[in-house]
């Protein structure tokens, strides 16, 4: 049975939402049987077109967002979902530019286009399933068996893309892979002599134009990179219940939740927290995590980016963290011995917290 | 459900017998006098922190973190200052899920633990009707079982909040047209001290009354053309005159009258009486409803708010809108971003003024000046035409 659609395609600007959810949207879409436009992918003049739009005091995700809906006007798209995802628990707020981010397109874009905005608030009790069924309403669908069927289909993408991140293969291979319906698994790689956890948005970190290449950079160091996409979501919840915090903000799983399970296995060697400038979220969740790394003596370094982040001072400060993190870990491998017989001296004498102190350290 | 329970838990700490108790609030304007009033009448110790200052601004810089908002940096110093004074029990509402606002008593809590005080935090919800929670937290703090004195608090407090309402909306509206310079202001003063000291429920009540009365003697100018500009912009800045700069008093002195629509106790009467007896459009309803054109949904803090005023001034015949917010205000931003379609389509000049600690008087006045100048001529066009 043929139905008539409203529209033919959906435009999909390659920022913020994109980066979390974009496997979930793409089976979705294409289960409606739509076809999915993407924006292009960011660059230094998406920038300046999406600032162009909006006032200075405006963070770069956003300008960035703007950028990309920019862009999918001018590809001629007949209709761009801008989702507004307010709570995604009862409670657990996303930031006030994200929720307002339909707000914010309808009033600075003085382009005709027409906007598909359907609203996440668990808070009200609006829940994924309404926000799923708002989007396809909103696009003229409303067959609701076509989509529940959209709905499953958009999860099975999601499940075989964070399956396949989950065990390590990188972002743009397992999205690749999850769209075209393929599996793949994580090949034994080369054991590196550092790995360090970064604690960011996705939209900041999966970026390349935003985030400056950071994974790559690393990875070219020899470190082995963790992010968000390692932890499942049960694990980072618990991880954020144990260092005695709160989940607060919707996207707090990334970050605290990313930093503090590492923080907590001792897998990593040092977290990197990168946040844009004048982030409200993140001031409060990177400052809650340095807290906690002075405790157990994480090494913990916050980067900064903004619109006019200059790629030279970034790399030497990536670089100088991980030389100090290669300076760490060889001190305390070089004498190990030494390390052990202080420690017992010390606990002989009966002080206690300087043990604990040269401990934590040796971790 | 773990965490809800520990949410709730870390809510109204318990460490220090009531009998110990020395109580300190925030400040933020003129709260402490309702508040002070509240409290005594419950029985209970209390400390007032200096008022807003350089110096306070000073130490909250100084033991807060760089992308924090403004108005937590003078949180955090009126804490400091009013735990050296030898308080021990710190009150503060909350309002989760609207902004960073939810997260301020958490990480003050964190940060002055570190510091070494020691304290009780009480902290209570406010949005909703949480009559119930607030008062419980008066409980907690005071253990009062007299019902005629949470009576006699509450309805001191209210109706302070109320005569000091008033008496600024009357100040706002002399201001400009008195005739002879400072009337108006010492008038306010005056008034202000009298609340103060009131301490009985009929005085109380009575104060409205008496405060229109005295205004209404001051010589004023009744045919001035006076232009009417809107405040408007995020809570706290609004609402306290260090951190605007006292901008109310700049405005009225270029003769200017203002008017302001978010005024503490109004916001109170919404925010804590039952649904059922609150029976007029509160000023967030009016917002929702004024702001349909632009905004579809709430978005967290006074964004709605603003943008709502803003339409709605722009229907009413007013001259003007400023709008102002600390730096990285979340919602003002997305604010500030609508704010010139509106401005646009309605036909009604806006300026937003974004502060921070690091904010000059004289570039702030400069701009003040030239869009009070603007306002002006416009109105003389119109009345030409």
């Amino acid at each position: 049975m043929t139905m008539y659609k409203k529209y033919k395609q959906i435009g999909i600007p390659r920022a913020i939402s994109y980066y979390n959810n974009y496997p979930f949207y793409y089976g979705f879409f294409t289960s409606l049987g739509l076809e999915v436009v993407l924006s292009d992918k960011t660059t230094t003049k998406t920038i300046n077109e999406g600032t162009k739009y909006v006032v200075s005091d405006t963070c770069l995700p956003i300008k960035v967002y703007t950028g990309h809906v920019v862009n999918l006007i001018n590809k001629g798209c007949d209709a761009i979902f801008v989702p507004s995802i307010q709570s995604t628990g009862y409670k657990i707020n996303n930031c006030s530019k994200i929720r307002g981010l339909p707000e914010i397109i309808r009033n600075v874009i003085d382009k005709p286009f027409t906007m598909i905005e359907p609203t996440l608030d668990k808070t009200e009790n609006i829940s994924f399933k309404d926000f799923c069924f708002q989007t396809a309403n909103a696009l003229g669908i409303t067959d609701s068996d076509e989509i529940e069927k959209a709905i499953s289909d958009g999860w099975k993408v999601y499940n075989a893309f964070f399956e396949m991140t989950k065990s390590g293969v990188s972002y743009t291979e397992a999205l690749e892979n999850a769209i075209q319906g393929k599996f793949v698994r994580k090949t034994v790689g080369i054991v590196k002599p550092l790995s360090v956890a970064i604690m960011a948005h996705g939209y900041n970190l999966f970026d390349d134009r935003i985030s400056l290449n950071l994974i790559k950079k690393l990875e070219k160091m020899d470190v082995r990179v963790y992010t968000s996409l390692n932890v499942t979501r049960e694990d980072s919840l618990a991880a954020i219940d144990q260092i005695g915090e709160i989940q607060y903000w919707a996207n707090e799983l990334e970050l605290t939740g990313t930093a503090a399970y590492y923080l907590l296995n001792k897998k990593v060697d040092g977290i990197i927290a990168l946040s844009a400038f004048g982030c409200g979220p993140d001031s409060l969740m990177v400052d809650e995590i340095s807290y906690h790394c002075k405790e157990v003596g994480m090494p913990l370094i916050h980067l900064t980016i903004d619109e006019h982040t200059g790629e030279a001072g970034f790399v030497t400060r990536i670089e100088a963290f991980v030389d100090m993190l290669m300076r760490k870990k060889r001190s305390v491998l070089a004498k190990p011995s030494a390390q052990k017989q202080k420690t017992v001296k010390v606990s002989n004498v009966g002080k206690f917290e300087e043990t604990k102190v040269l401990a934590s350290s040796v971790k | 459900m773990n965490t809800a329970e520990k949410l709730e838990k870390s809510k109204m700490e318990n460490t220090i017998p009531t009998k110990d108790r020395i109580i300190a609030w925030p400040r933020m304007g003129r709260i402490d006098i309702p508040l002070k009033a509240l409290l005594l009448s419950l029985g209970a110790k209390i400390v007032i922190p200096p008022a807003n200052s350089n110096e306070a601004l000073e130490i909250g810089v100084r033991n807060s973190i760089e992308g924090i908002c403004l108005p937590y940096k003078l949180n955090l110093a009126n804490y400091i200052m009013a735990l050296e004074k030898g308080a021990n029990t710190l009150m503060m509402f909350q309002a989760p899920g609207s902004c960073r606002l939810g997260n301020y008593t958490k990480m003050a809590q964190k940060t002055l633990k570190s510091m070494g005080y020691k304290f009780d935090m009480v902290i209570f919800d406010m949005y909703k009707s949480k009559m119930k929670q607030t008062l419980q937290a008066f409980w907690h703090v005071t253990h009062c079982i007299n019902p005629w004195r949470y009576y006699k608090g509450f309805s001191l407090g209210f109706n302070k909040f109320f005569a000091i309402d008033t008496a600024e909306r009357l100040l706002f509206y002399t201001r400009p047209r008195e005739l002879h310079r400072g009337d108006a202001e010492r008038c306010y003063e005056k008034w202000l001290k009298i609340t103060d000291e009131t301490n009985s429920v009929i005085g109380a009540k009575r104060l409205k009354k008496q405060i229109i009365n005295d205004f209404k003697k001051i010589p004023i100018d009744k045919n001035k053309k006076v232009p009417i500009i809107y405040l408007i912009g995020e809570f706290f800045v609004l609402l306290d005159p260090y951190t605007n700069q006292n901008i109310e008093k700049e405005l009225g002195e270029m003769g200017v009258e203002v008017q302001r629509q978010i005024m503490f106790g109004d916001w109170l009467e919404h925010v804590l009486k039952p649904s059922l007896f609150y029976h007029k459009e509160s000023h967030r309803e009016r917002s929702v409803r004024y702001a349909e054109k632009y905004m579809k949904r709430a978005i967290g803090g006074e964004c709605i708010e603003t943008i709502g005023d803003t339409v709605y001034a722009a229907r009413h015949g007013v001259d003007g809108i400023i709008h102002i917010s600390p730096f990285s205000c979340m919602p003002e931003i997305v604010a500030q971003n609508i704010l010139p379609k509106v401005s646009k389509e309605e036909d009604i000049p806006v300026m937003s003024l974004v502060l921070d600690e690091q904010t000059g008087k004289a570039g702030y006045i400069t701009r003040i000046e030239a869009f009070v100048d603007l306002v002006k001529r416009k109105q003389q066009k119109r009345n030409n035409n």
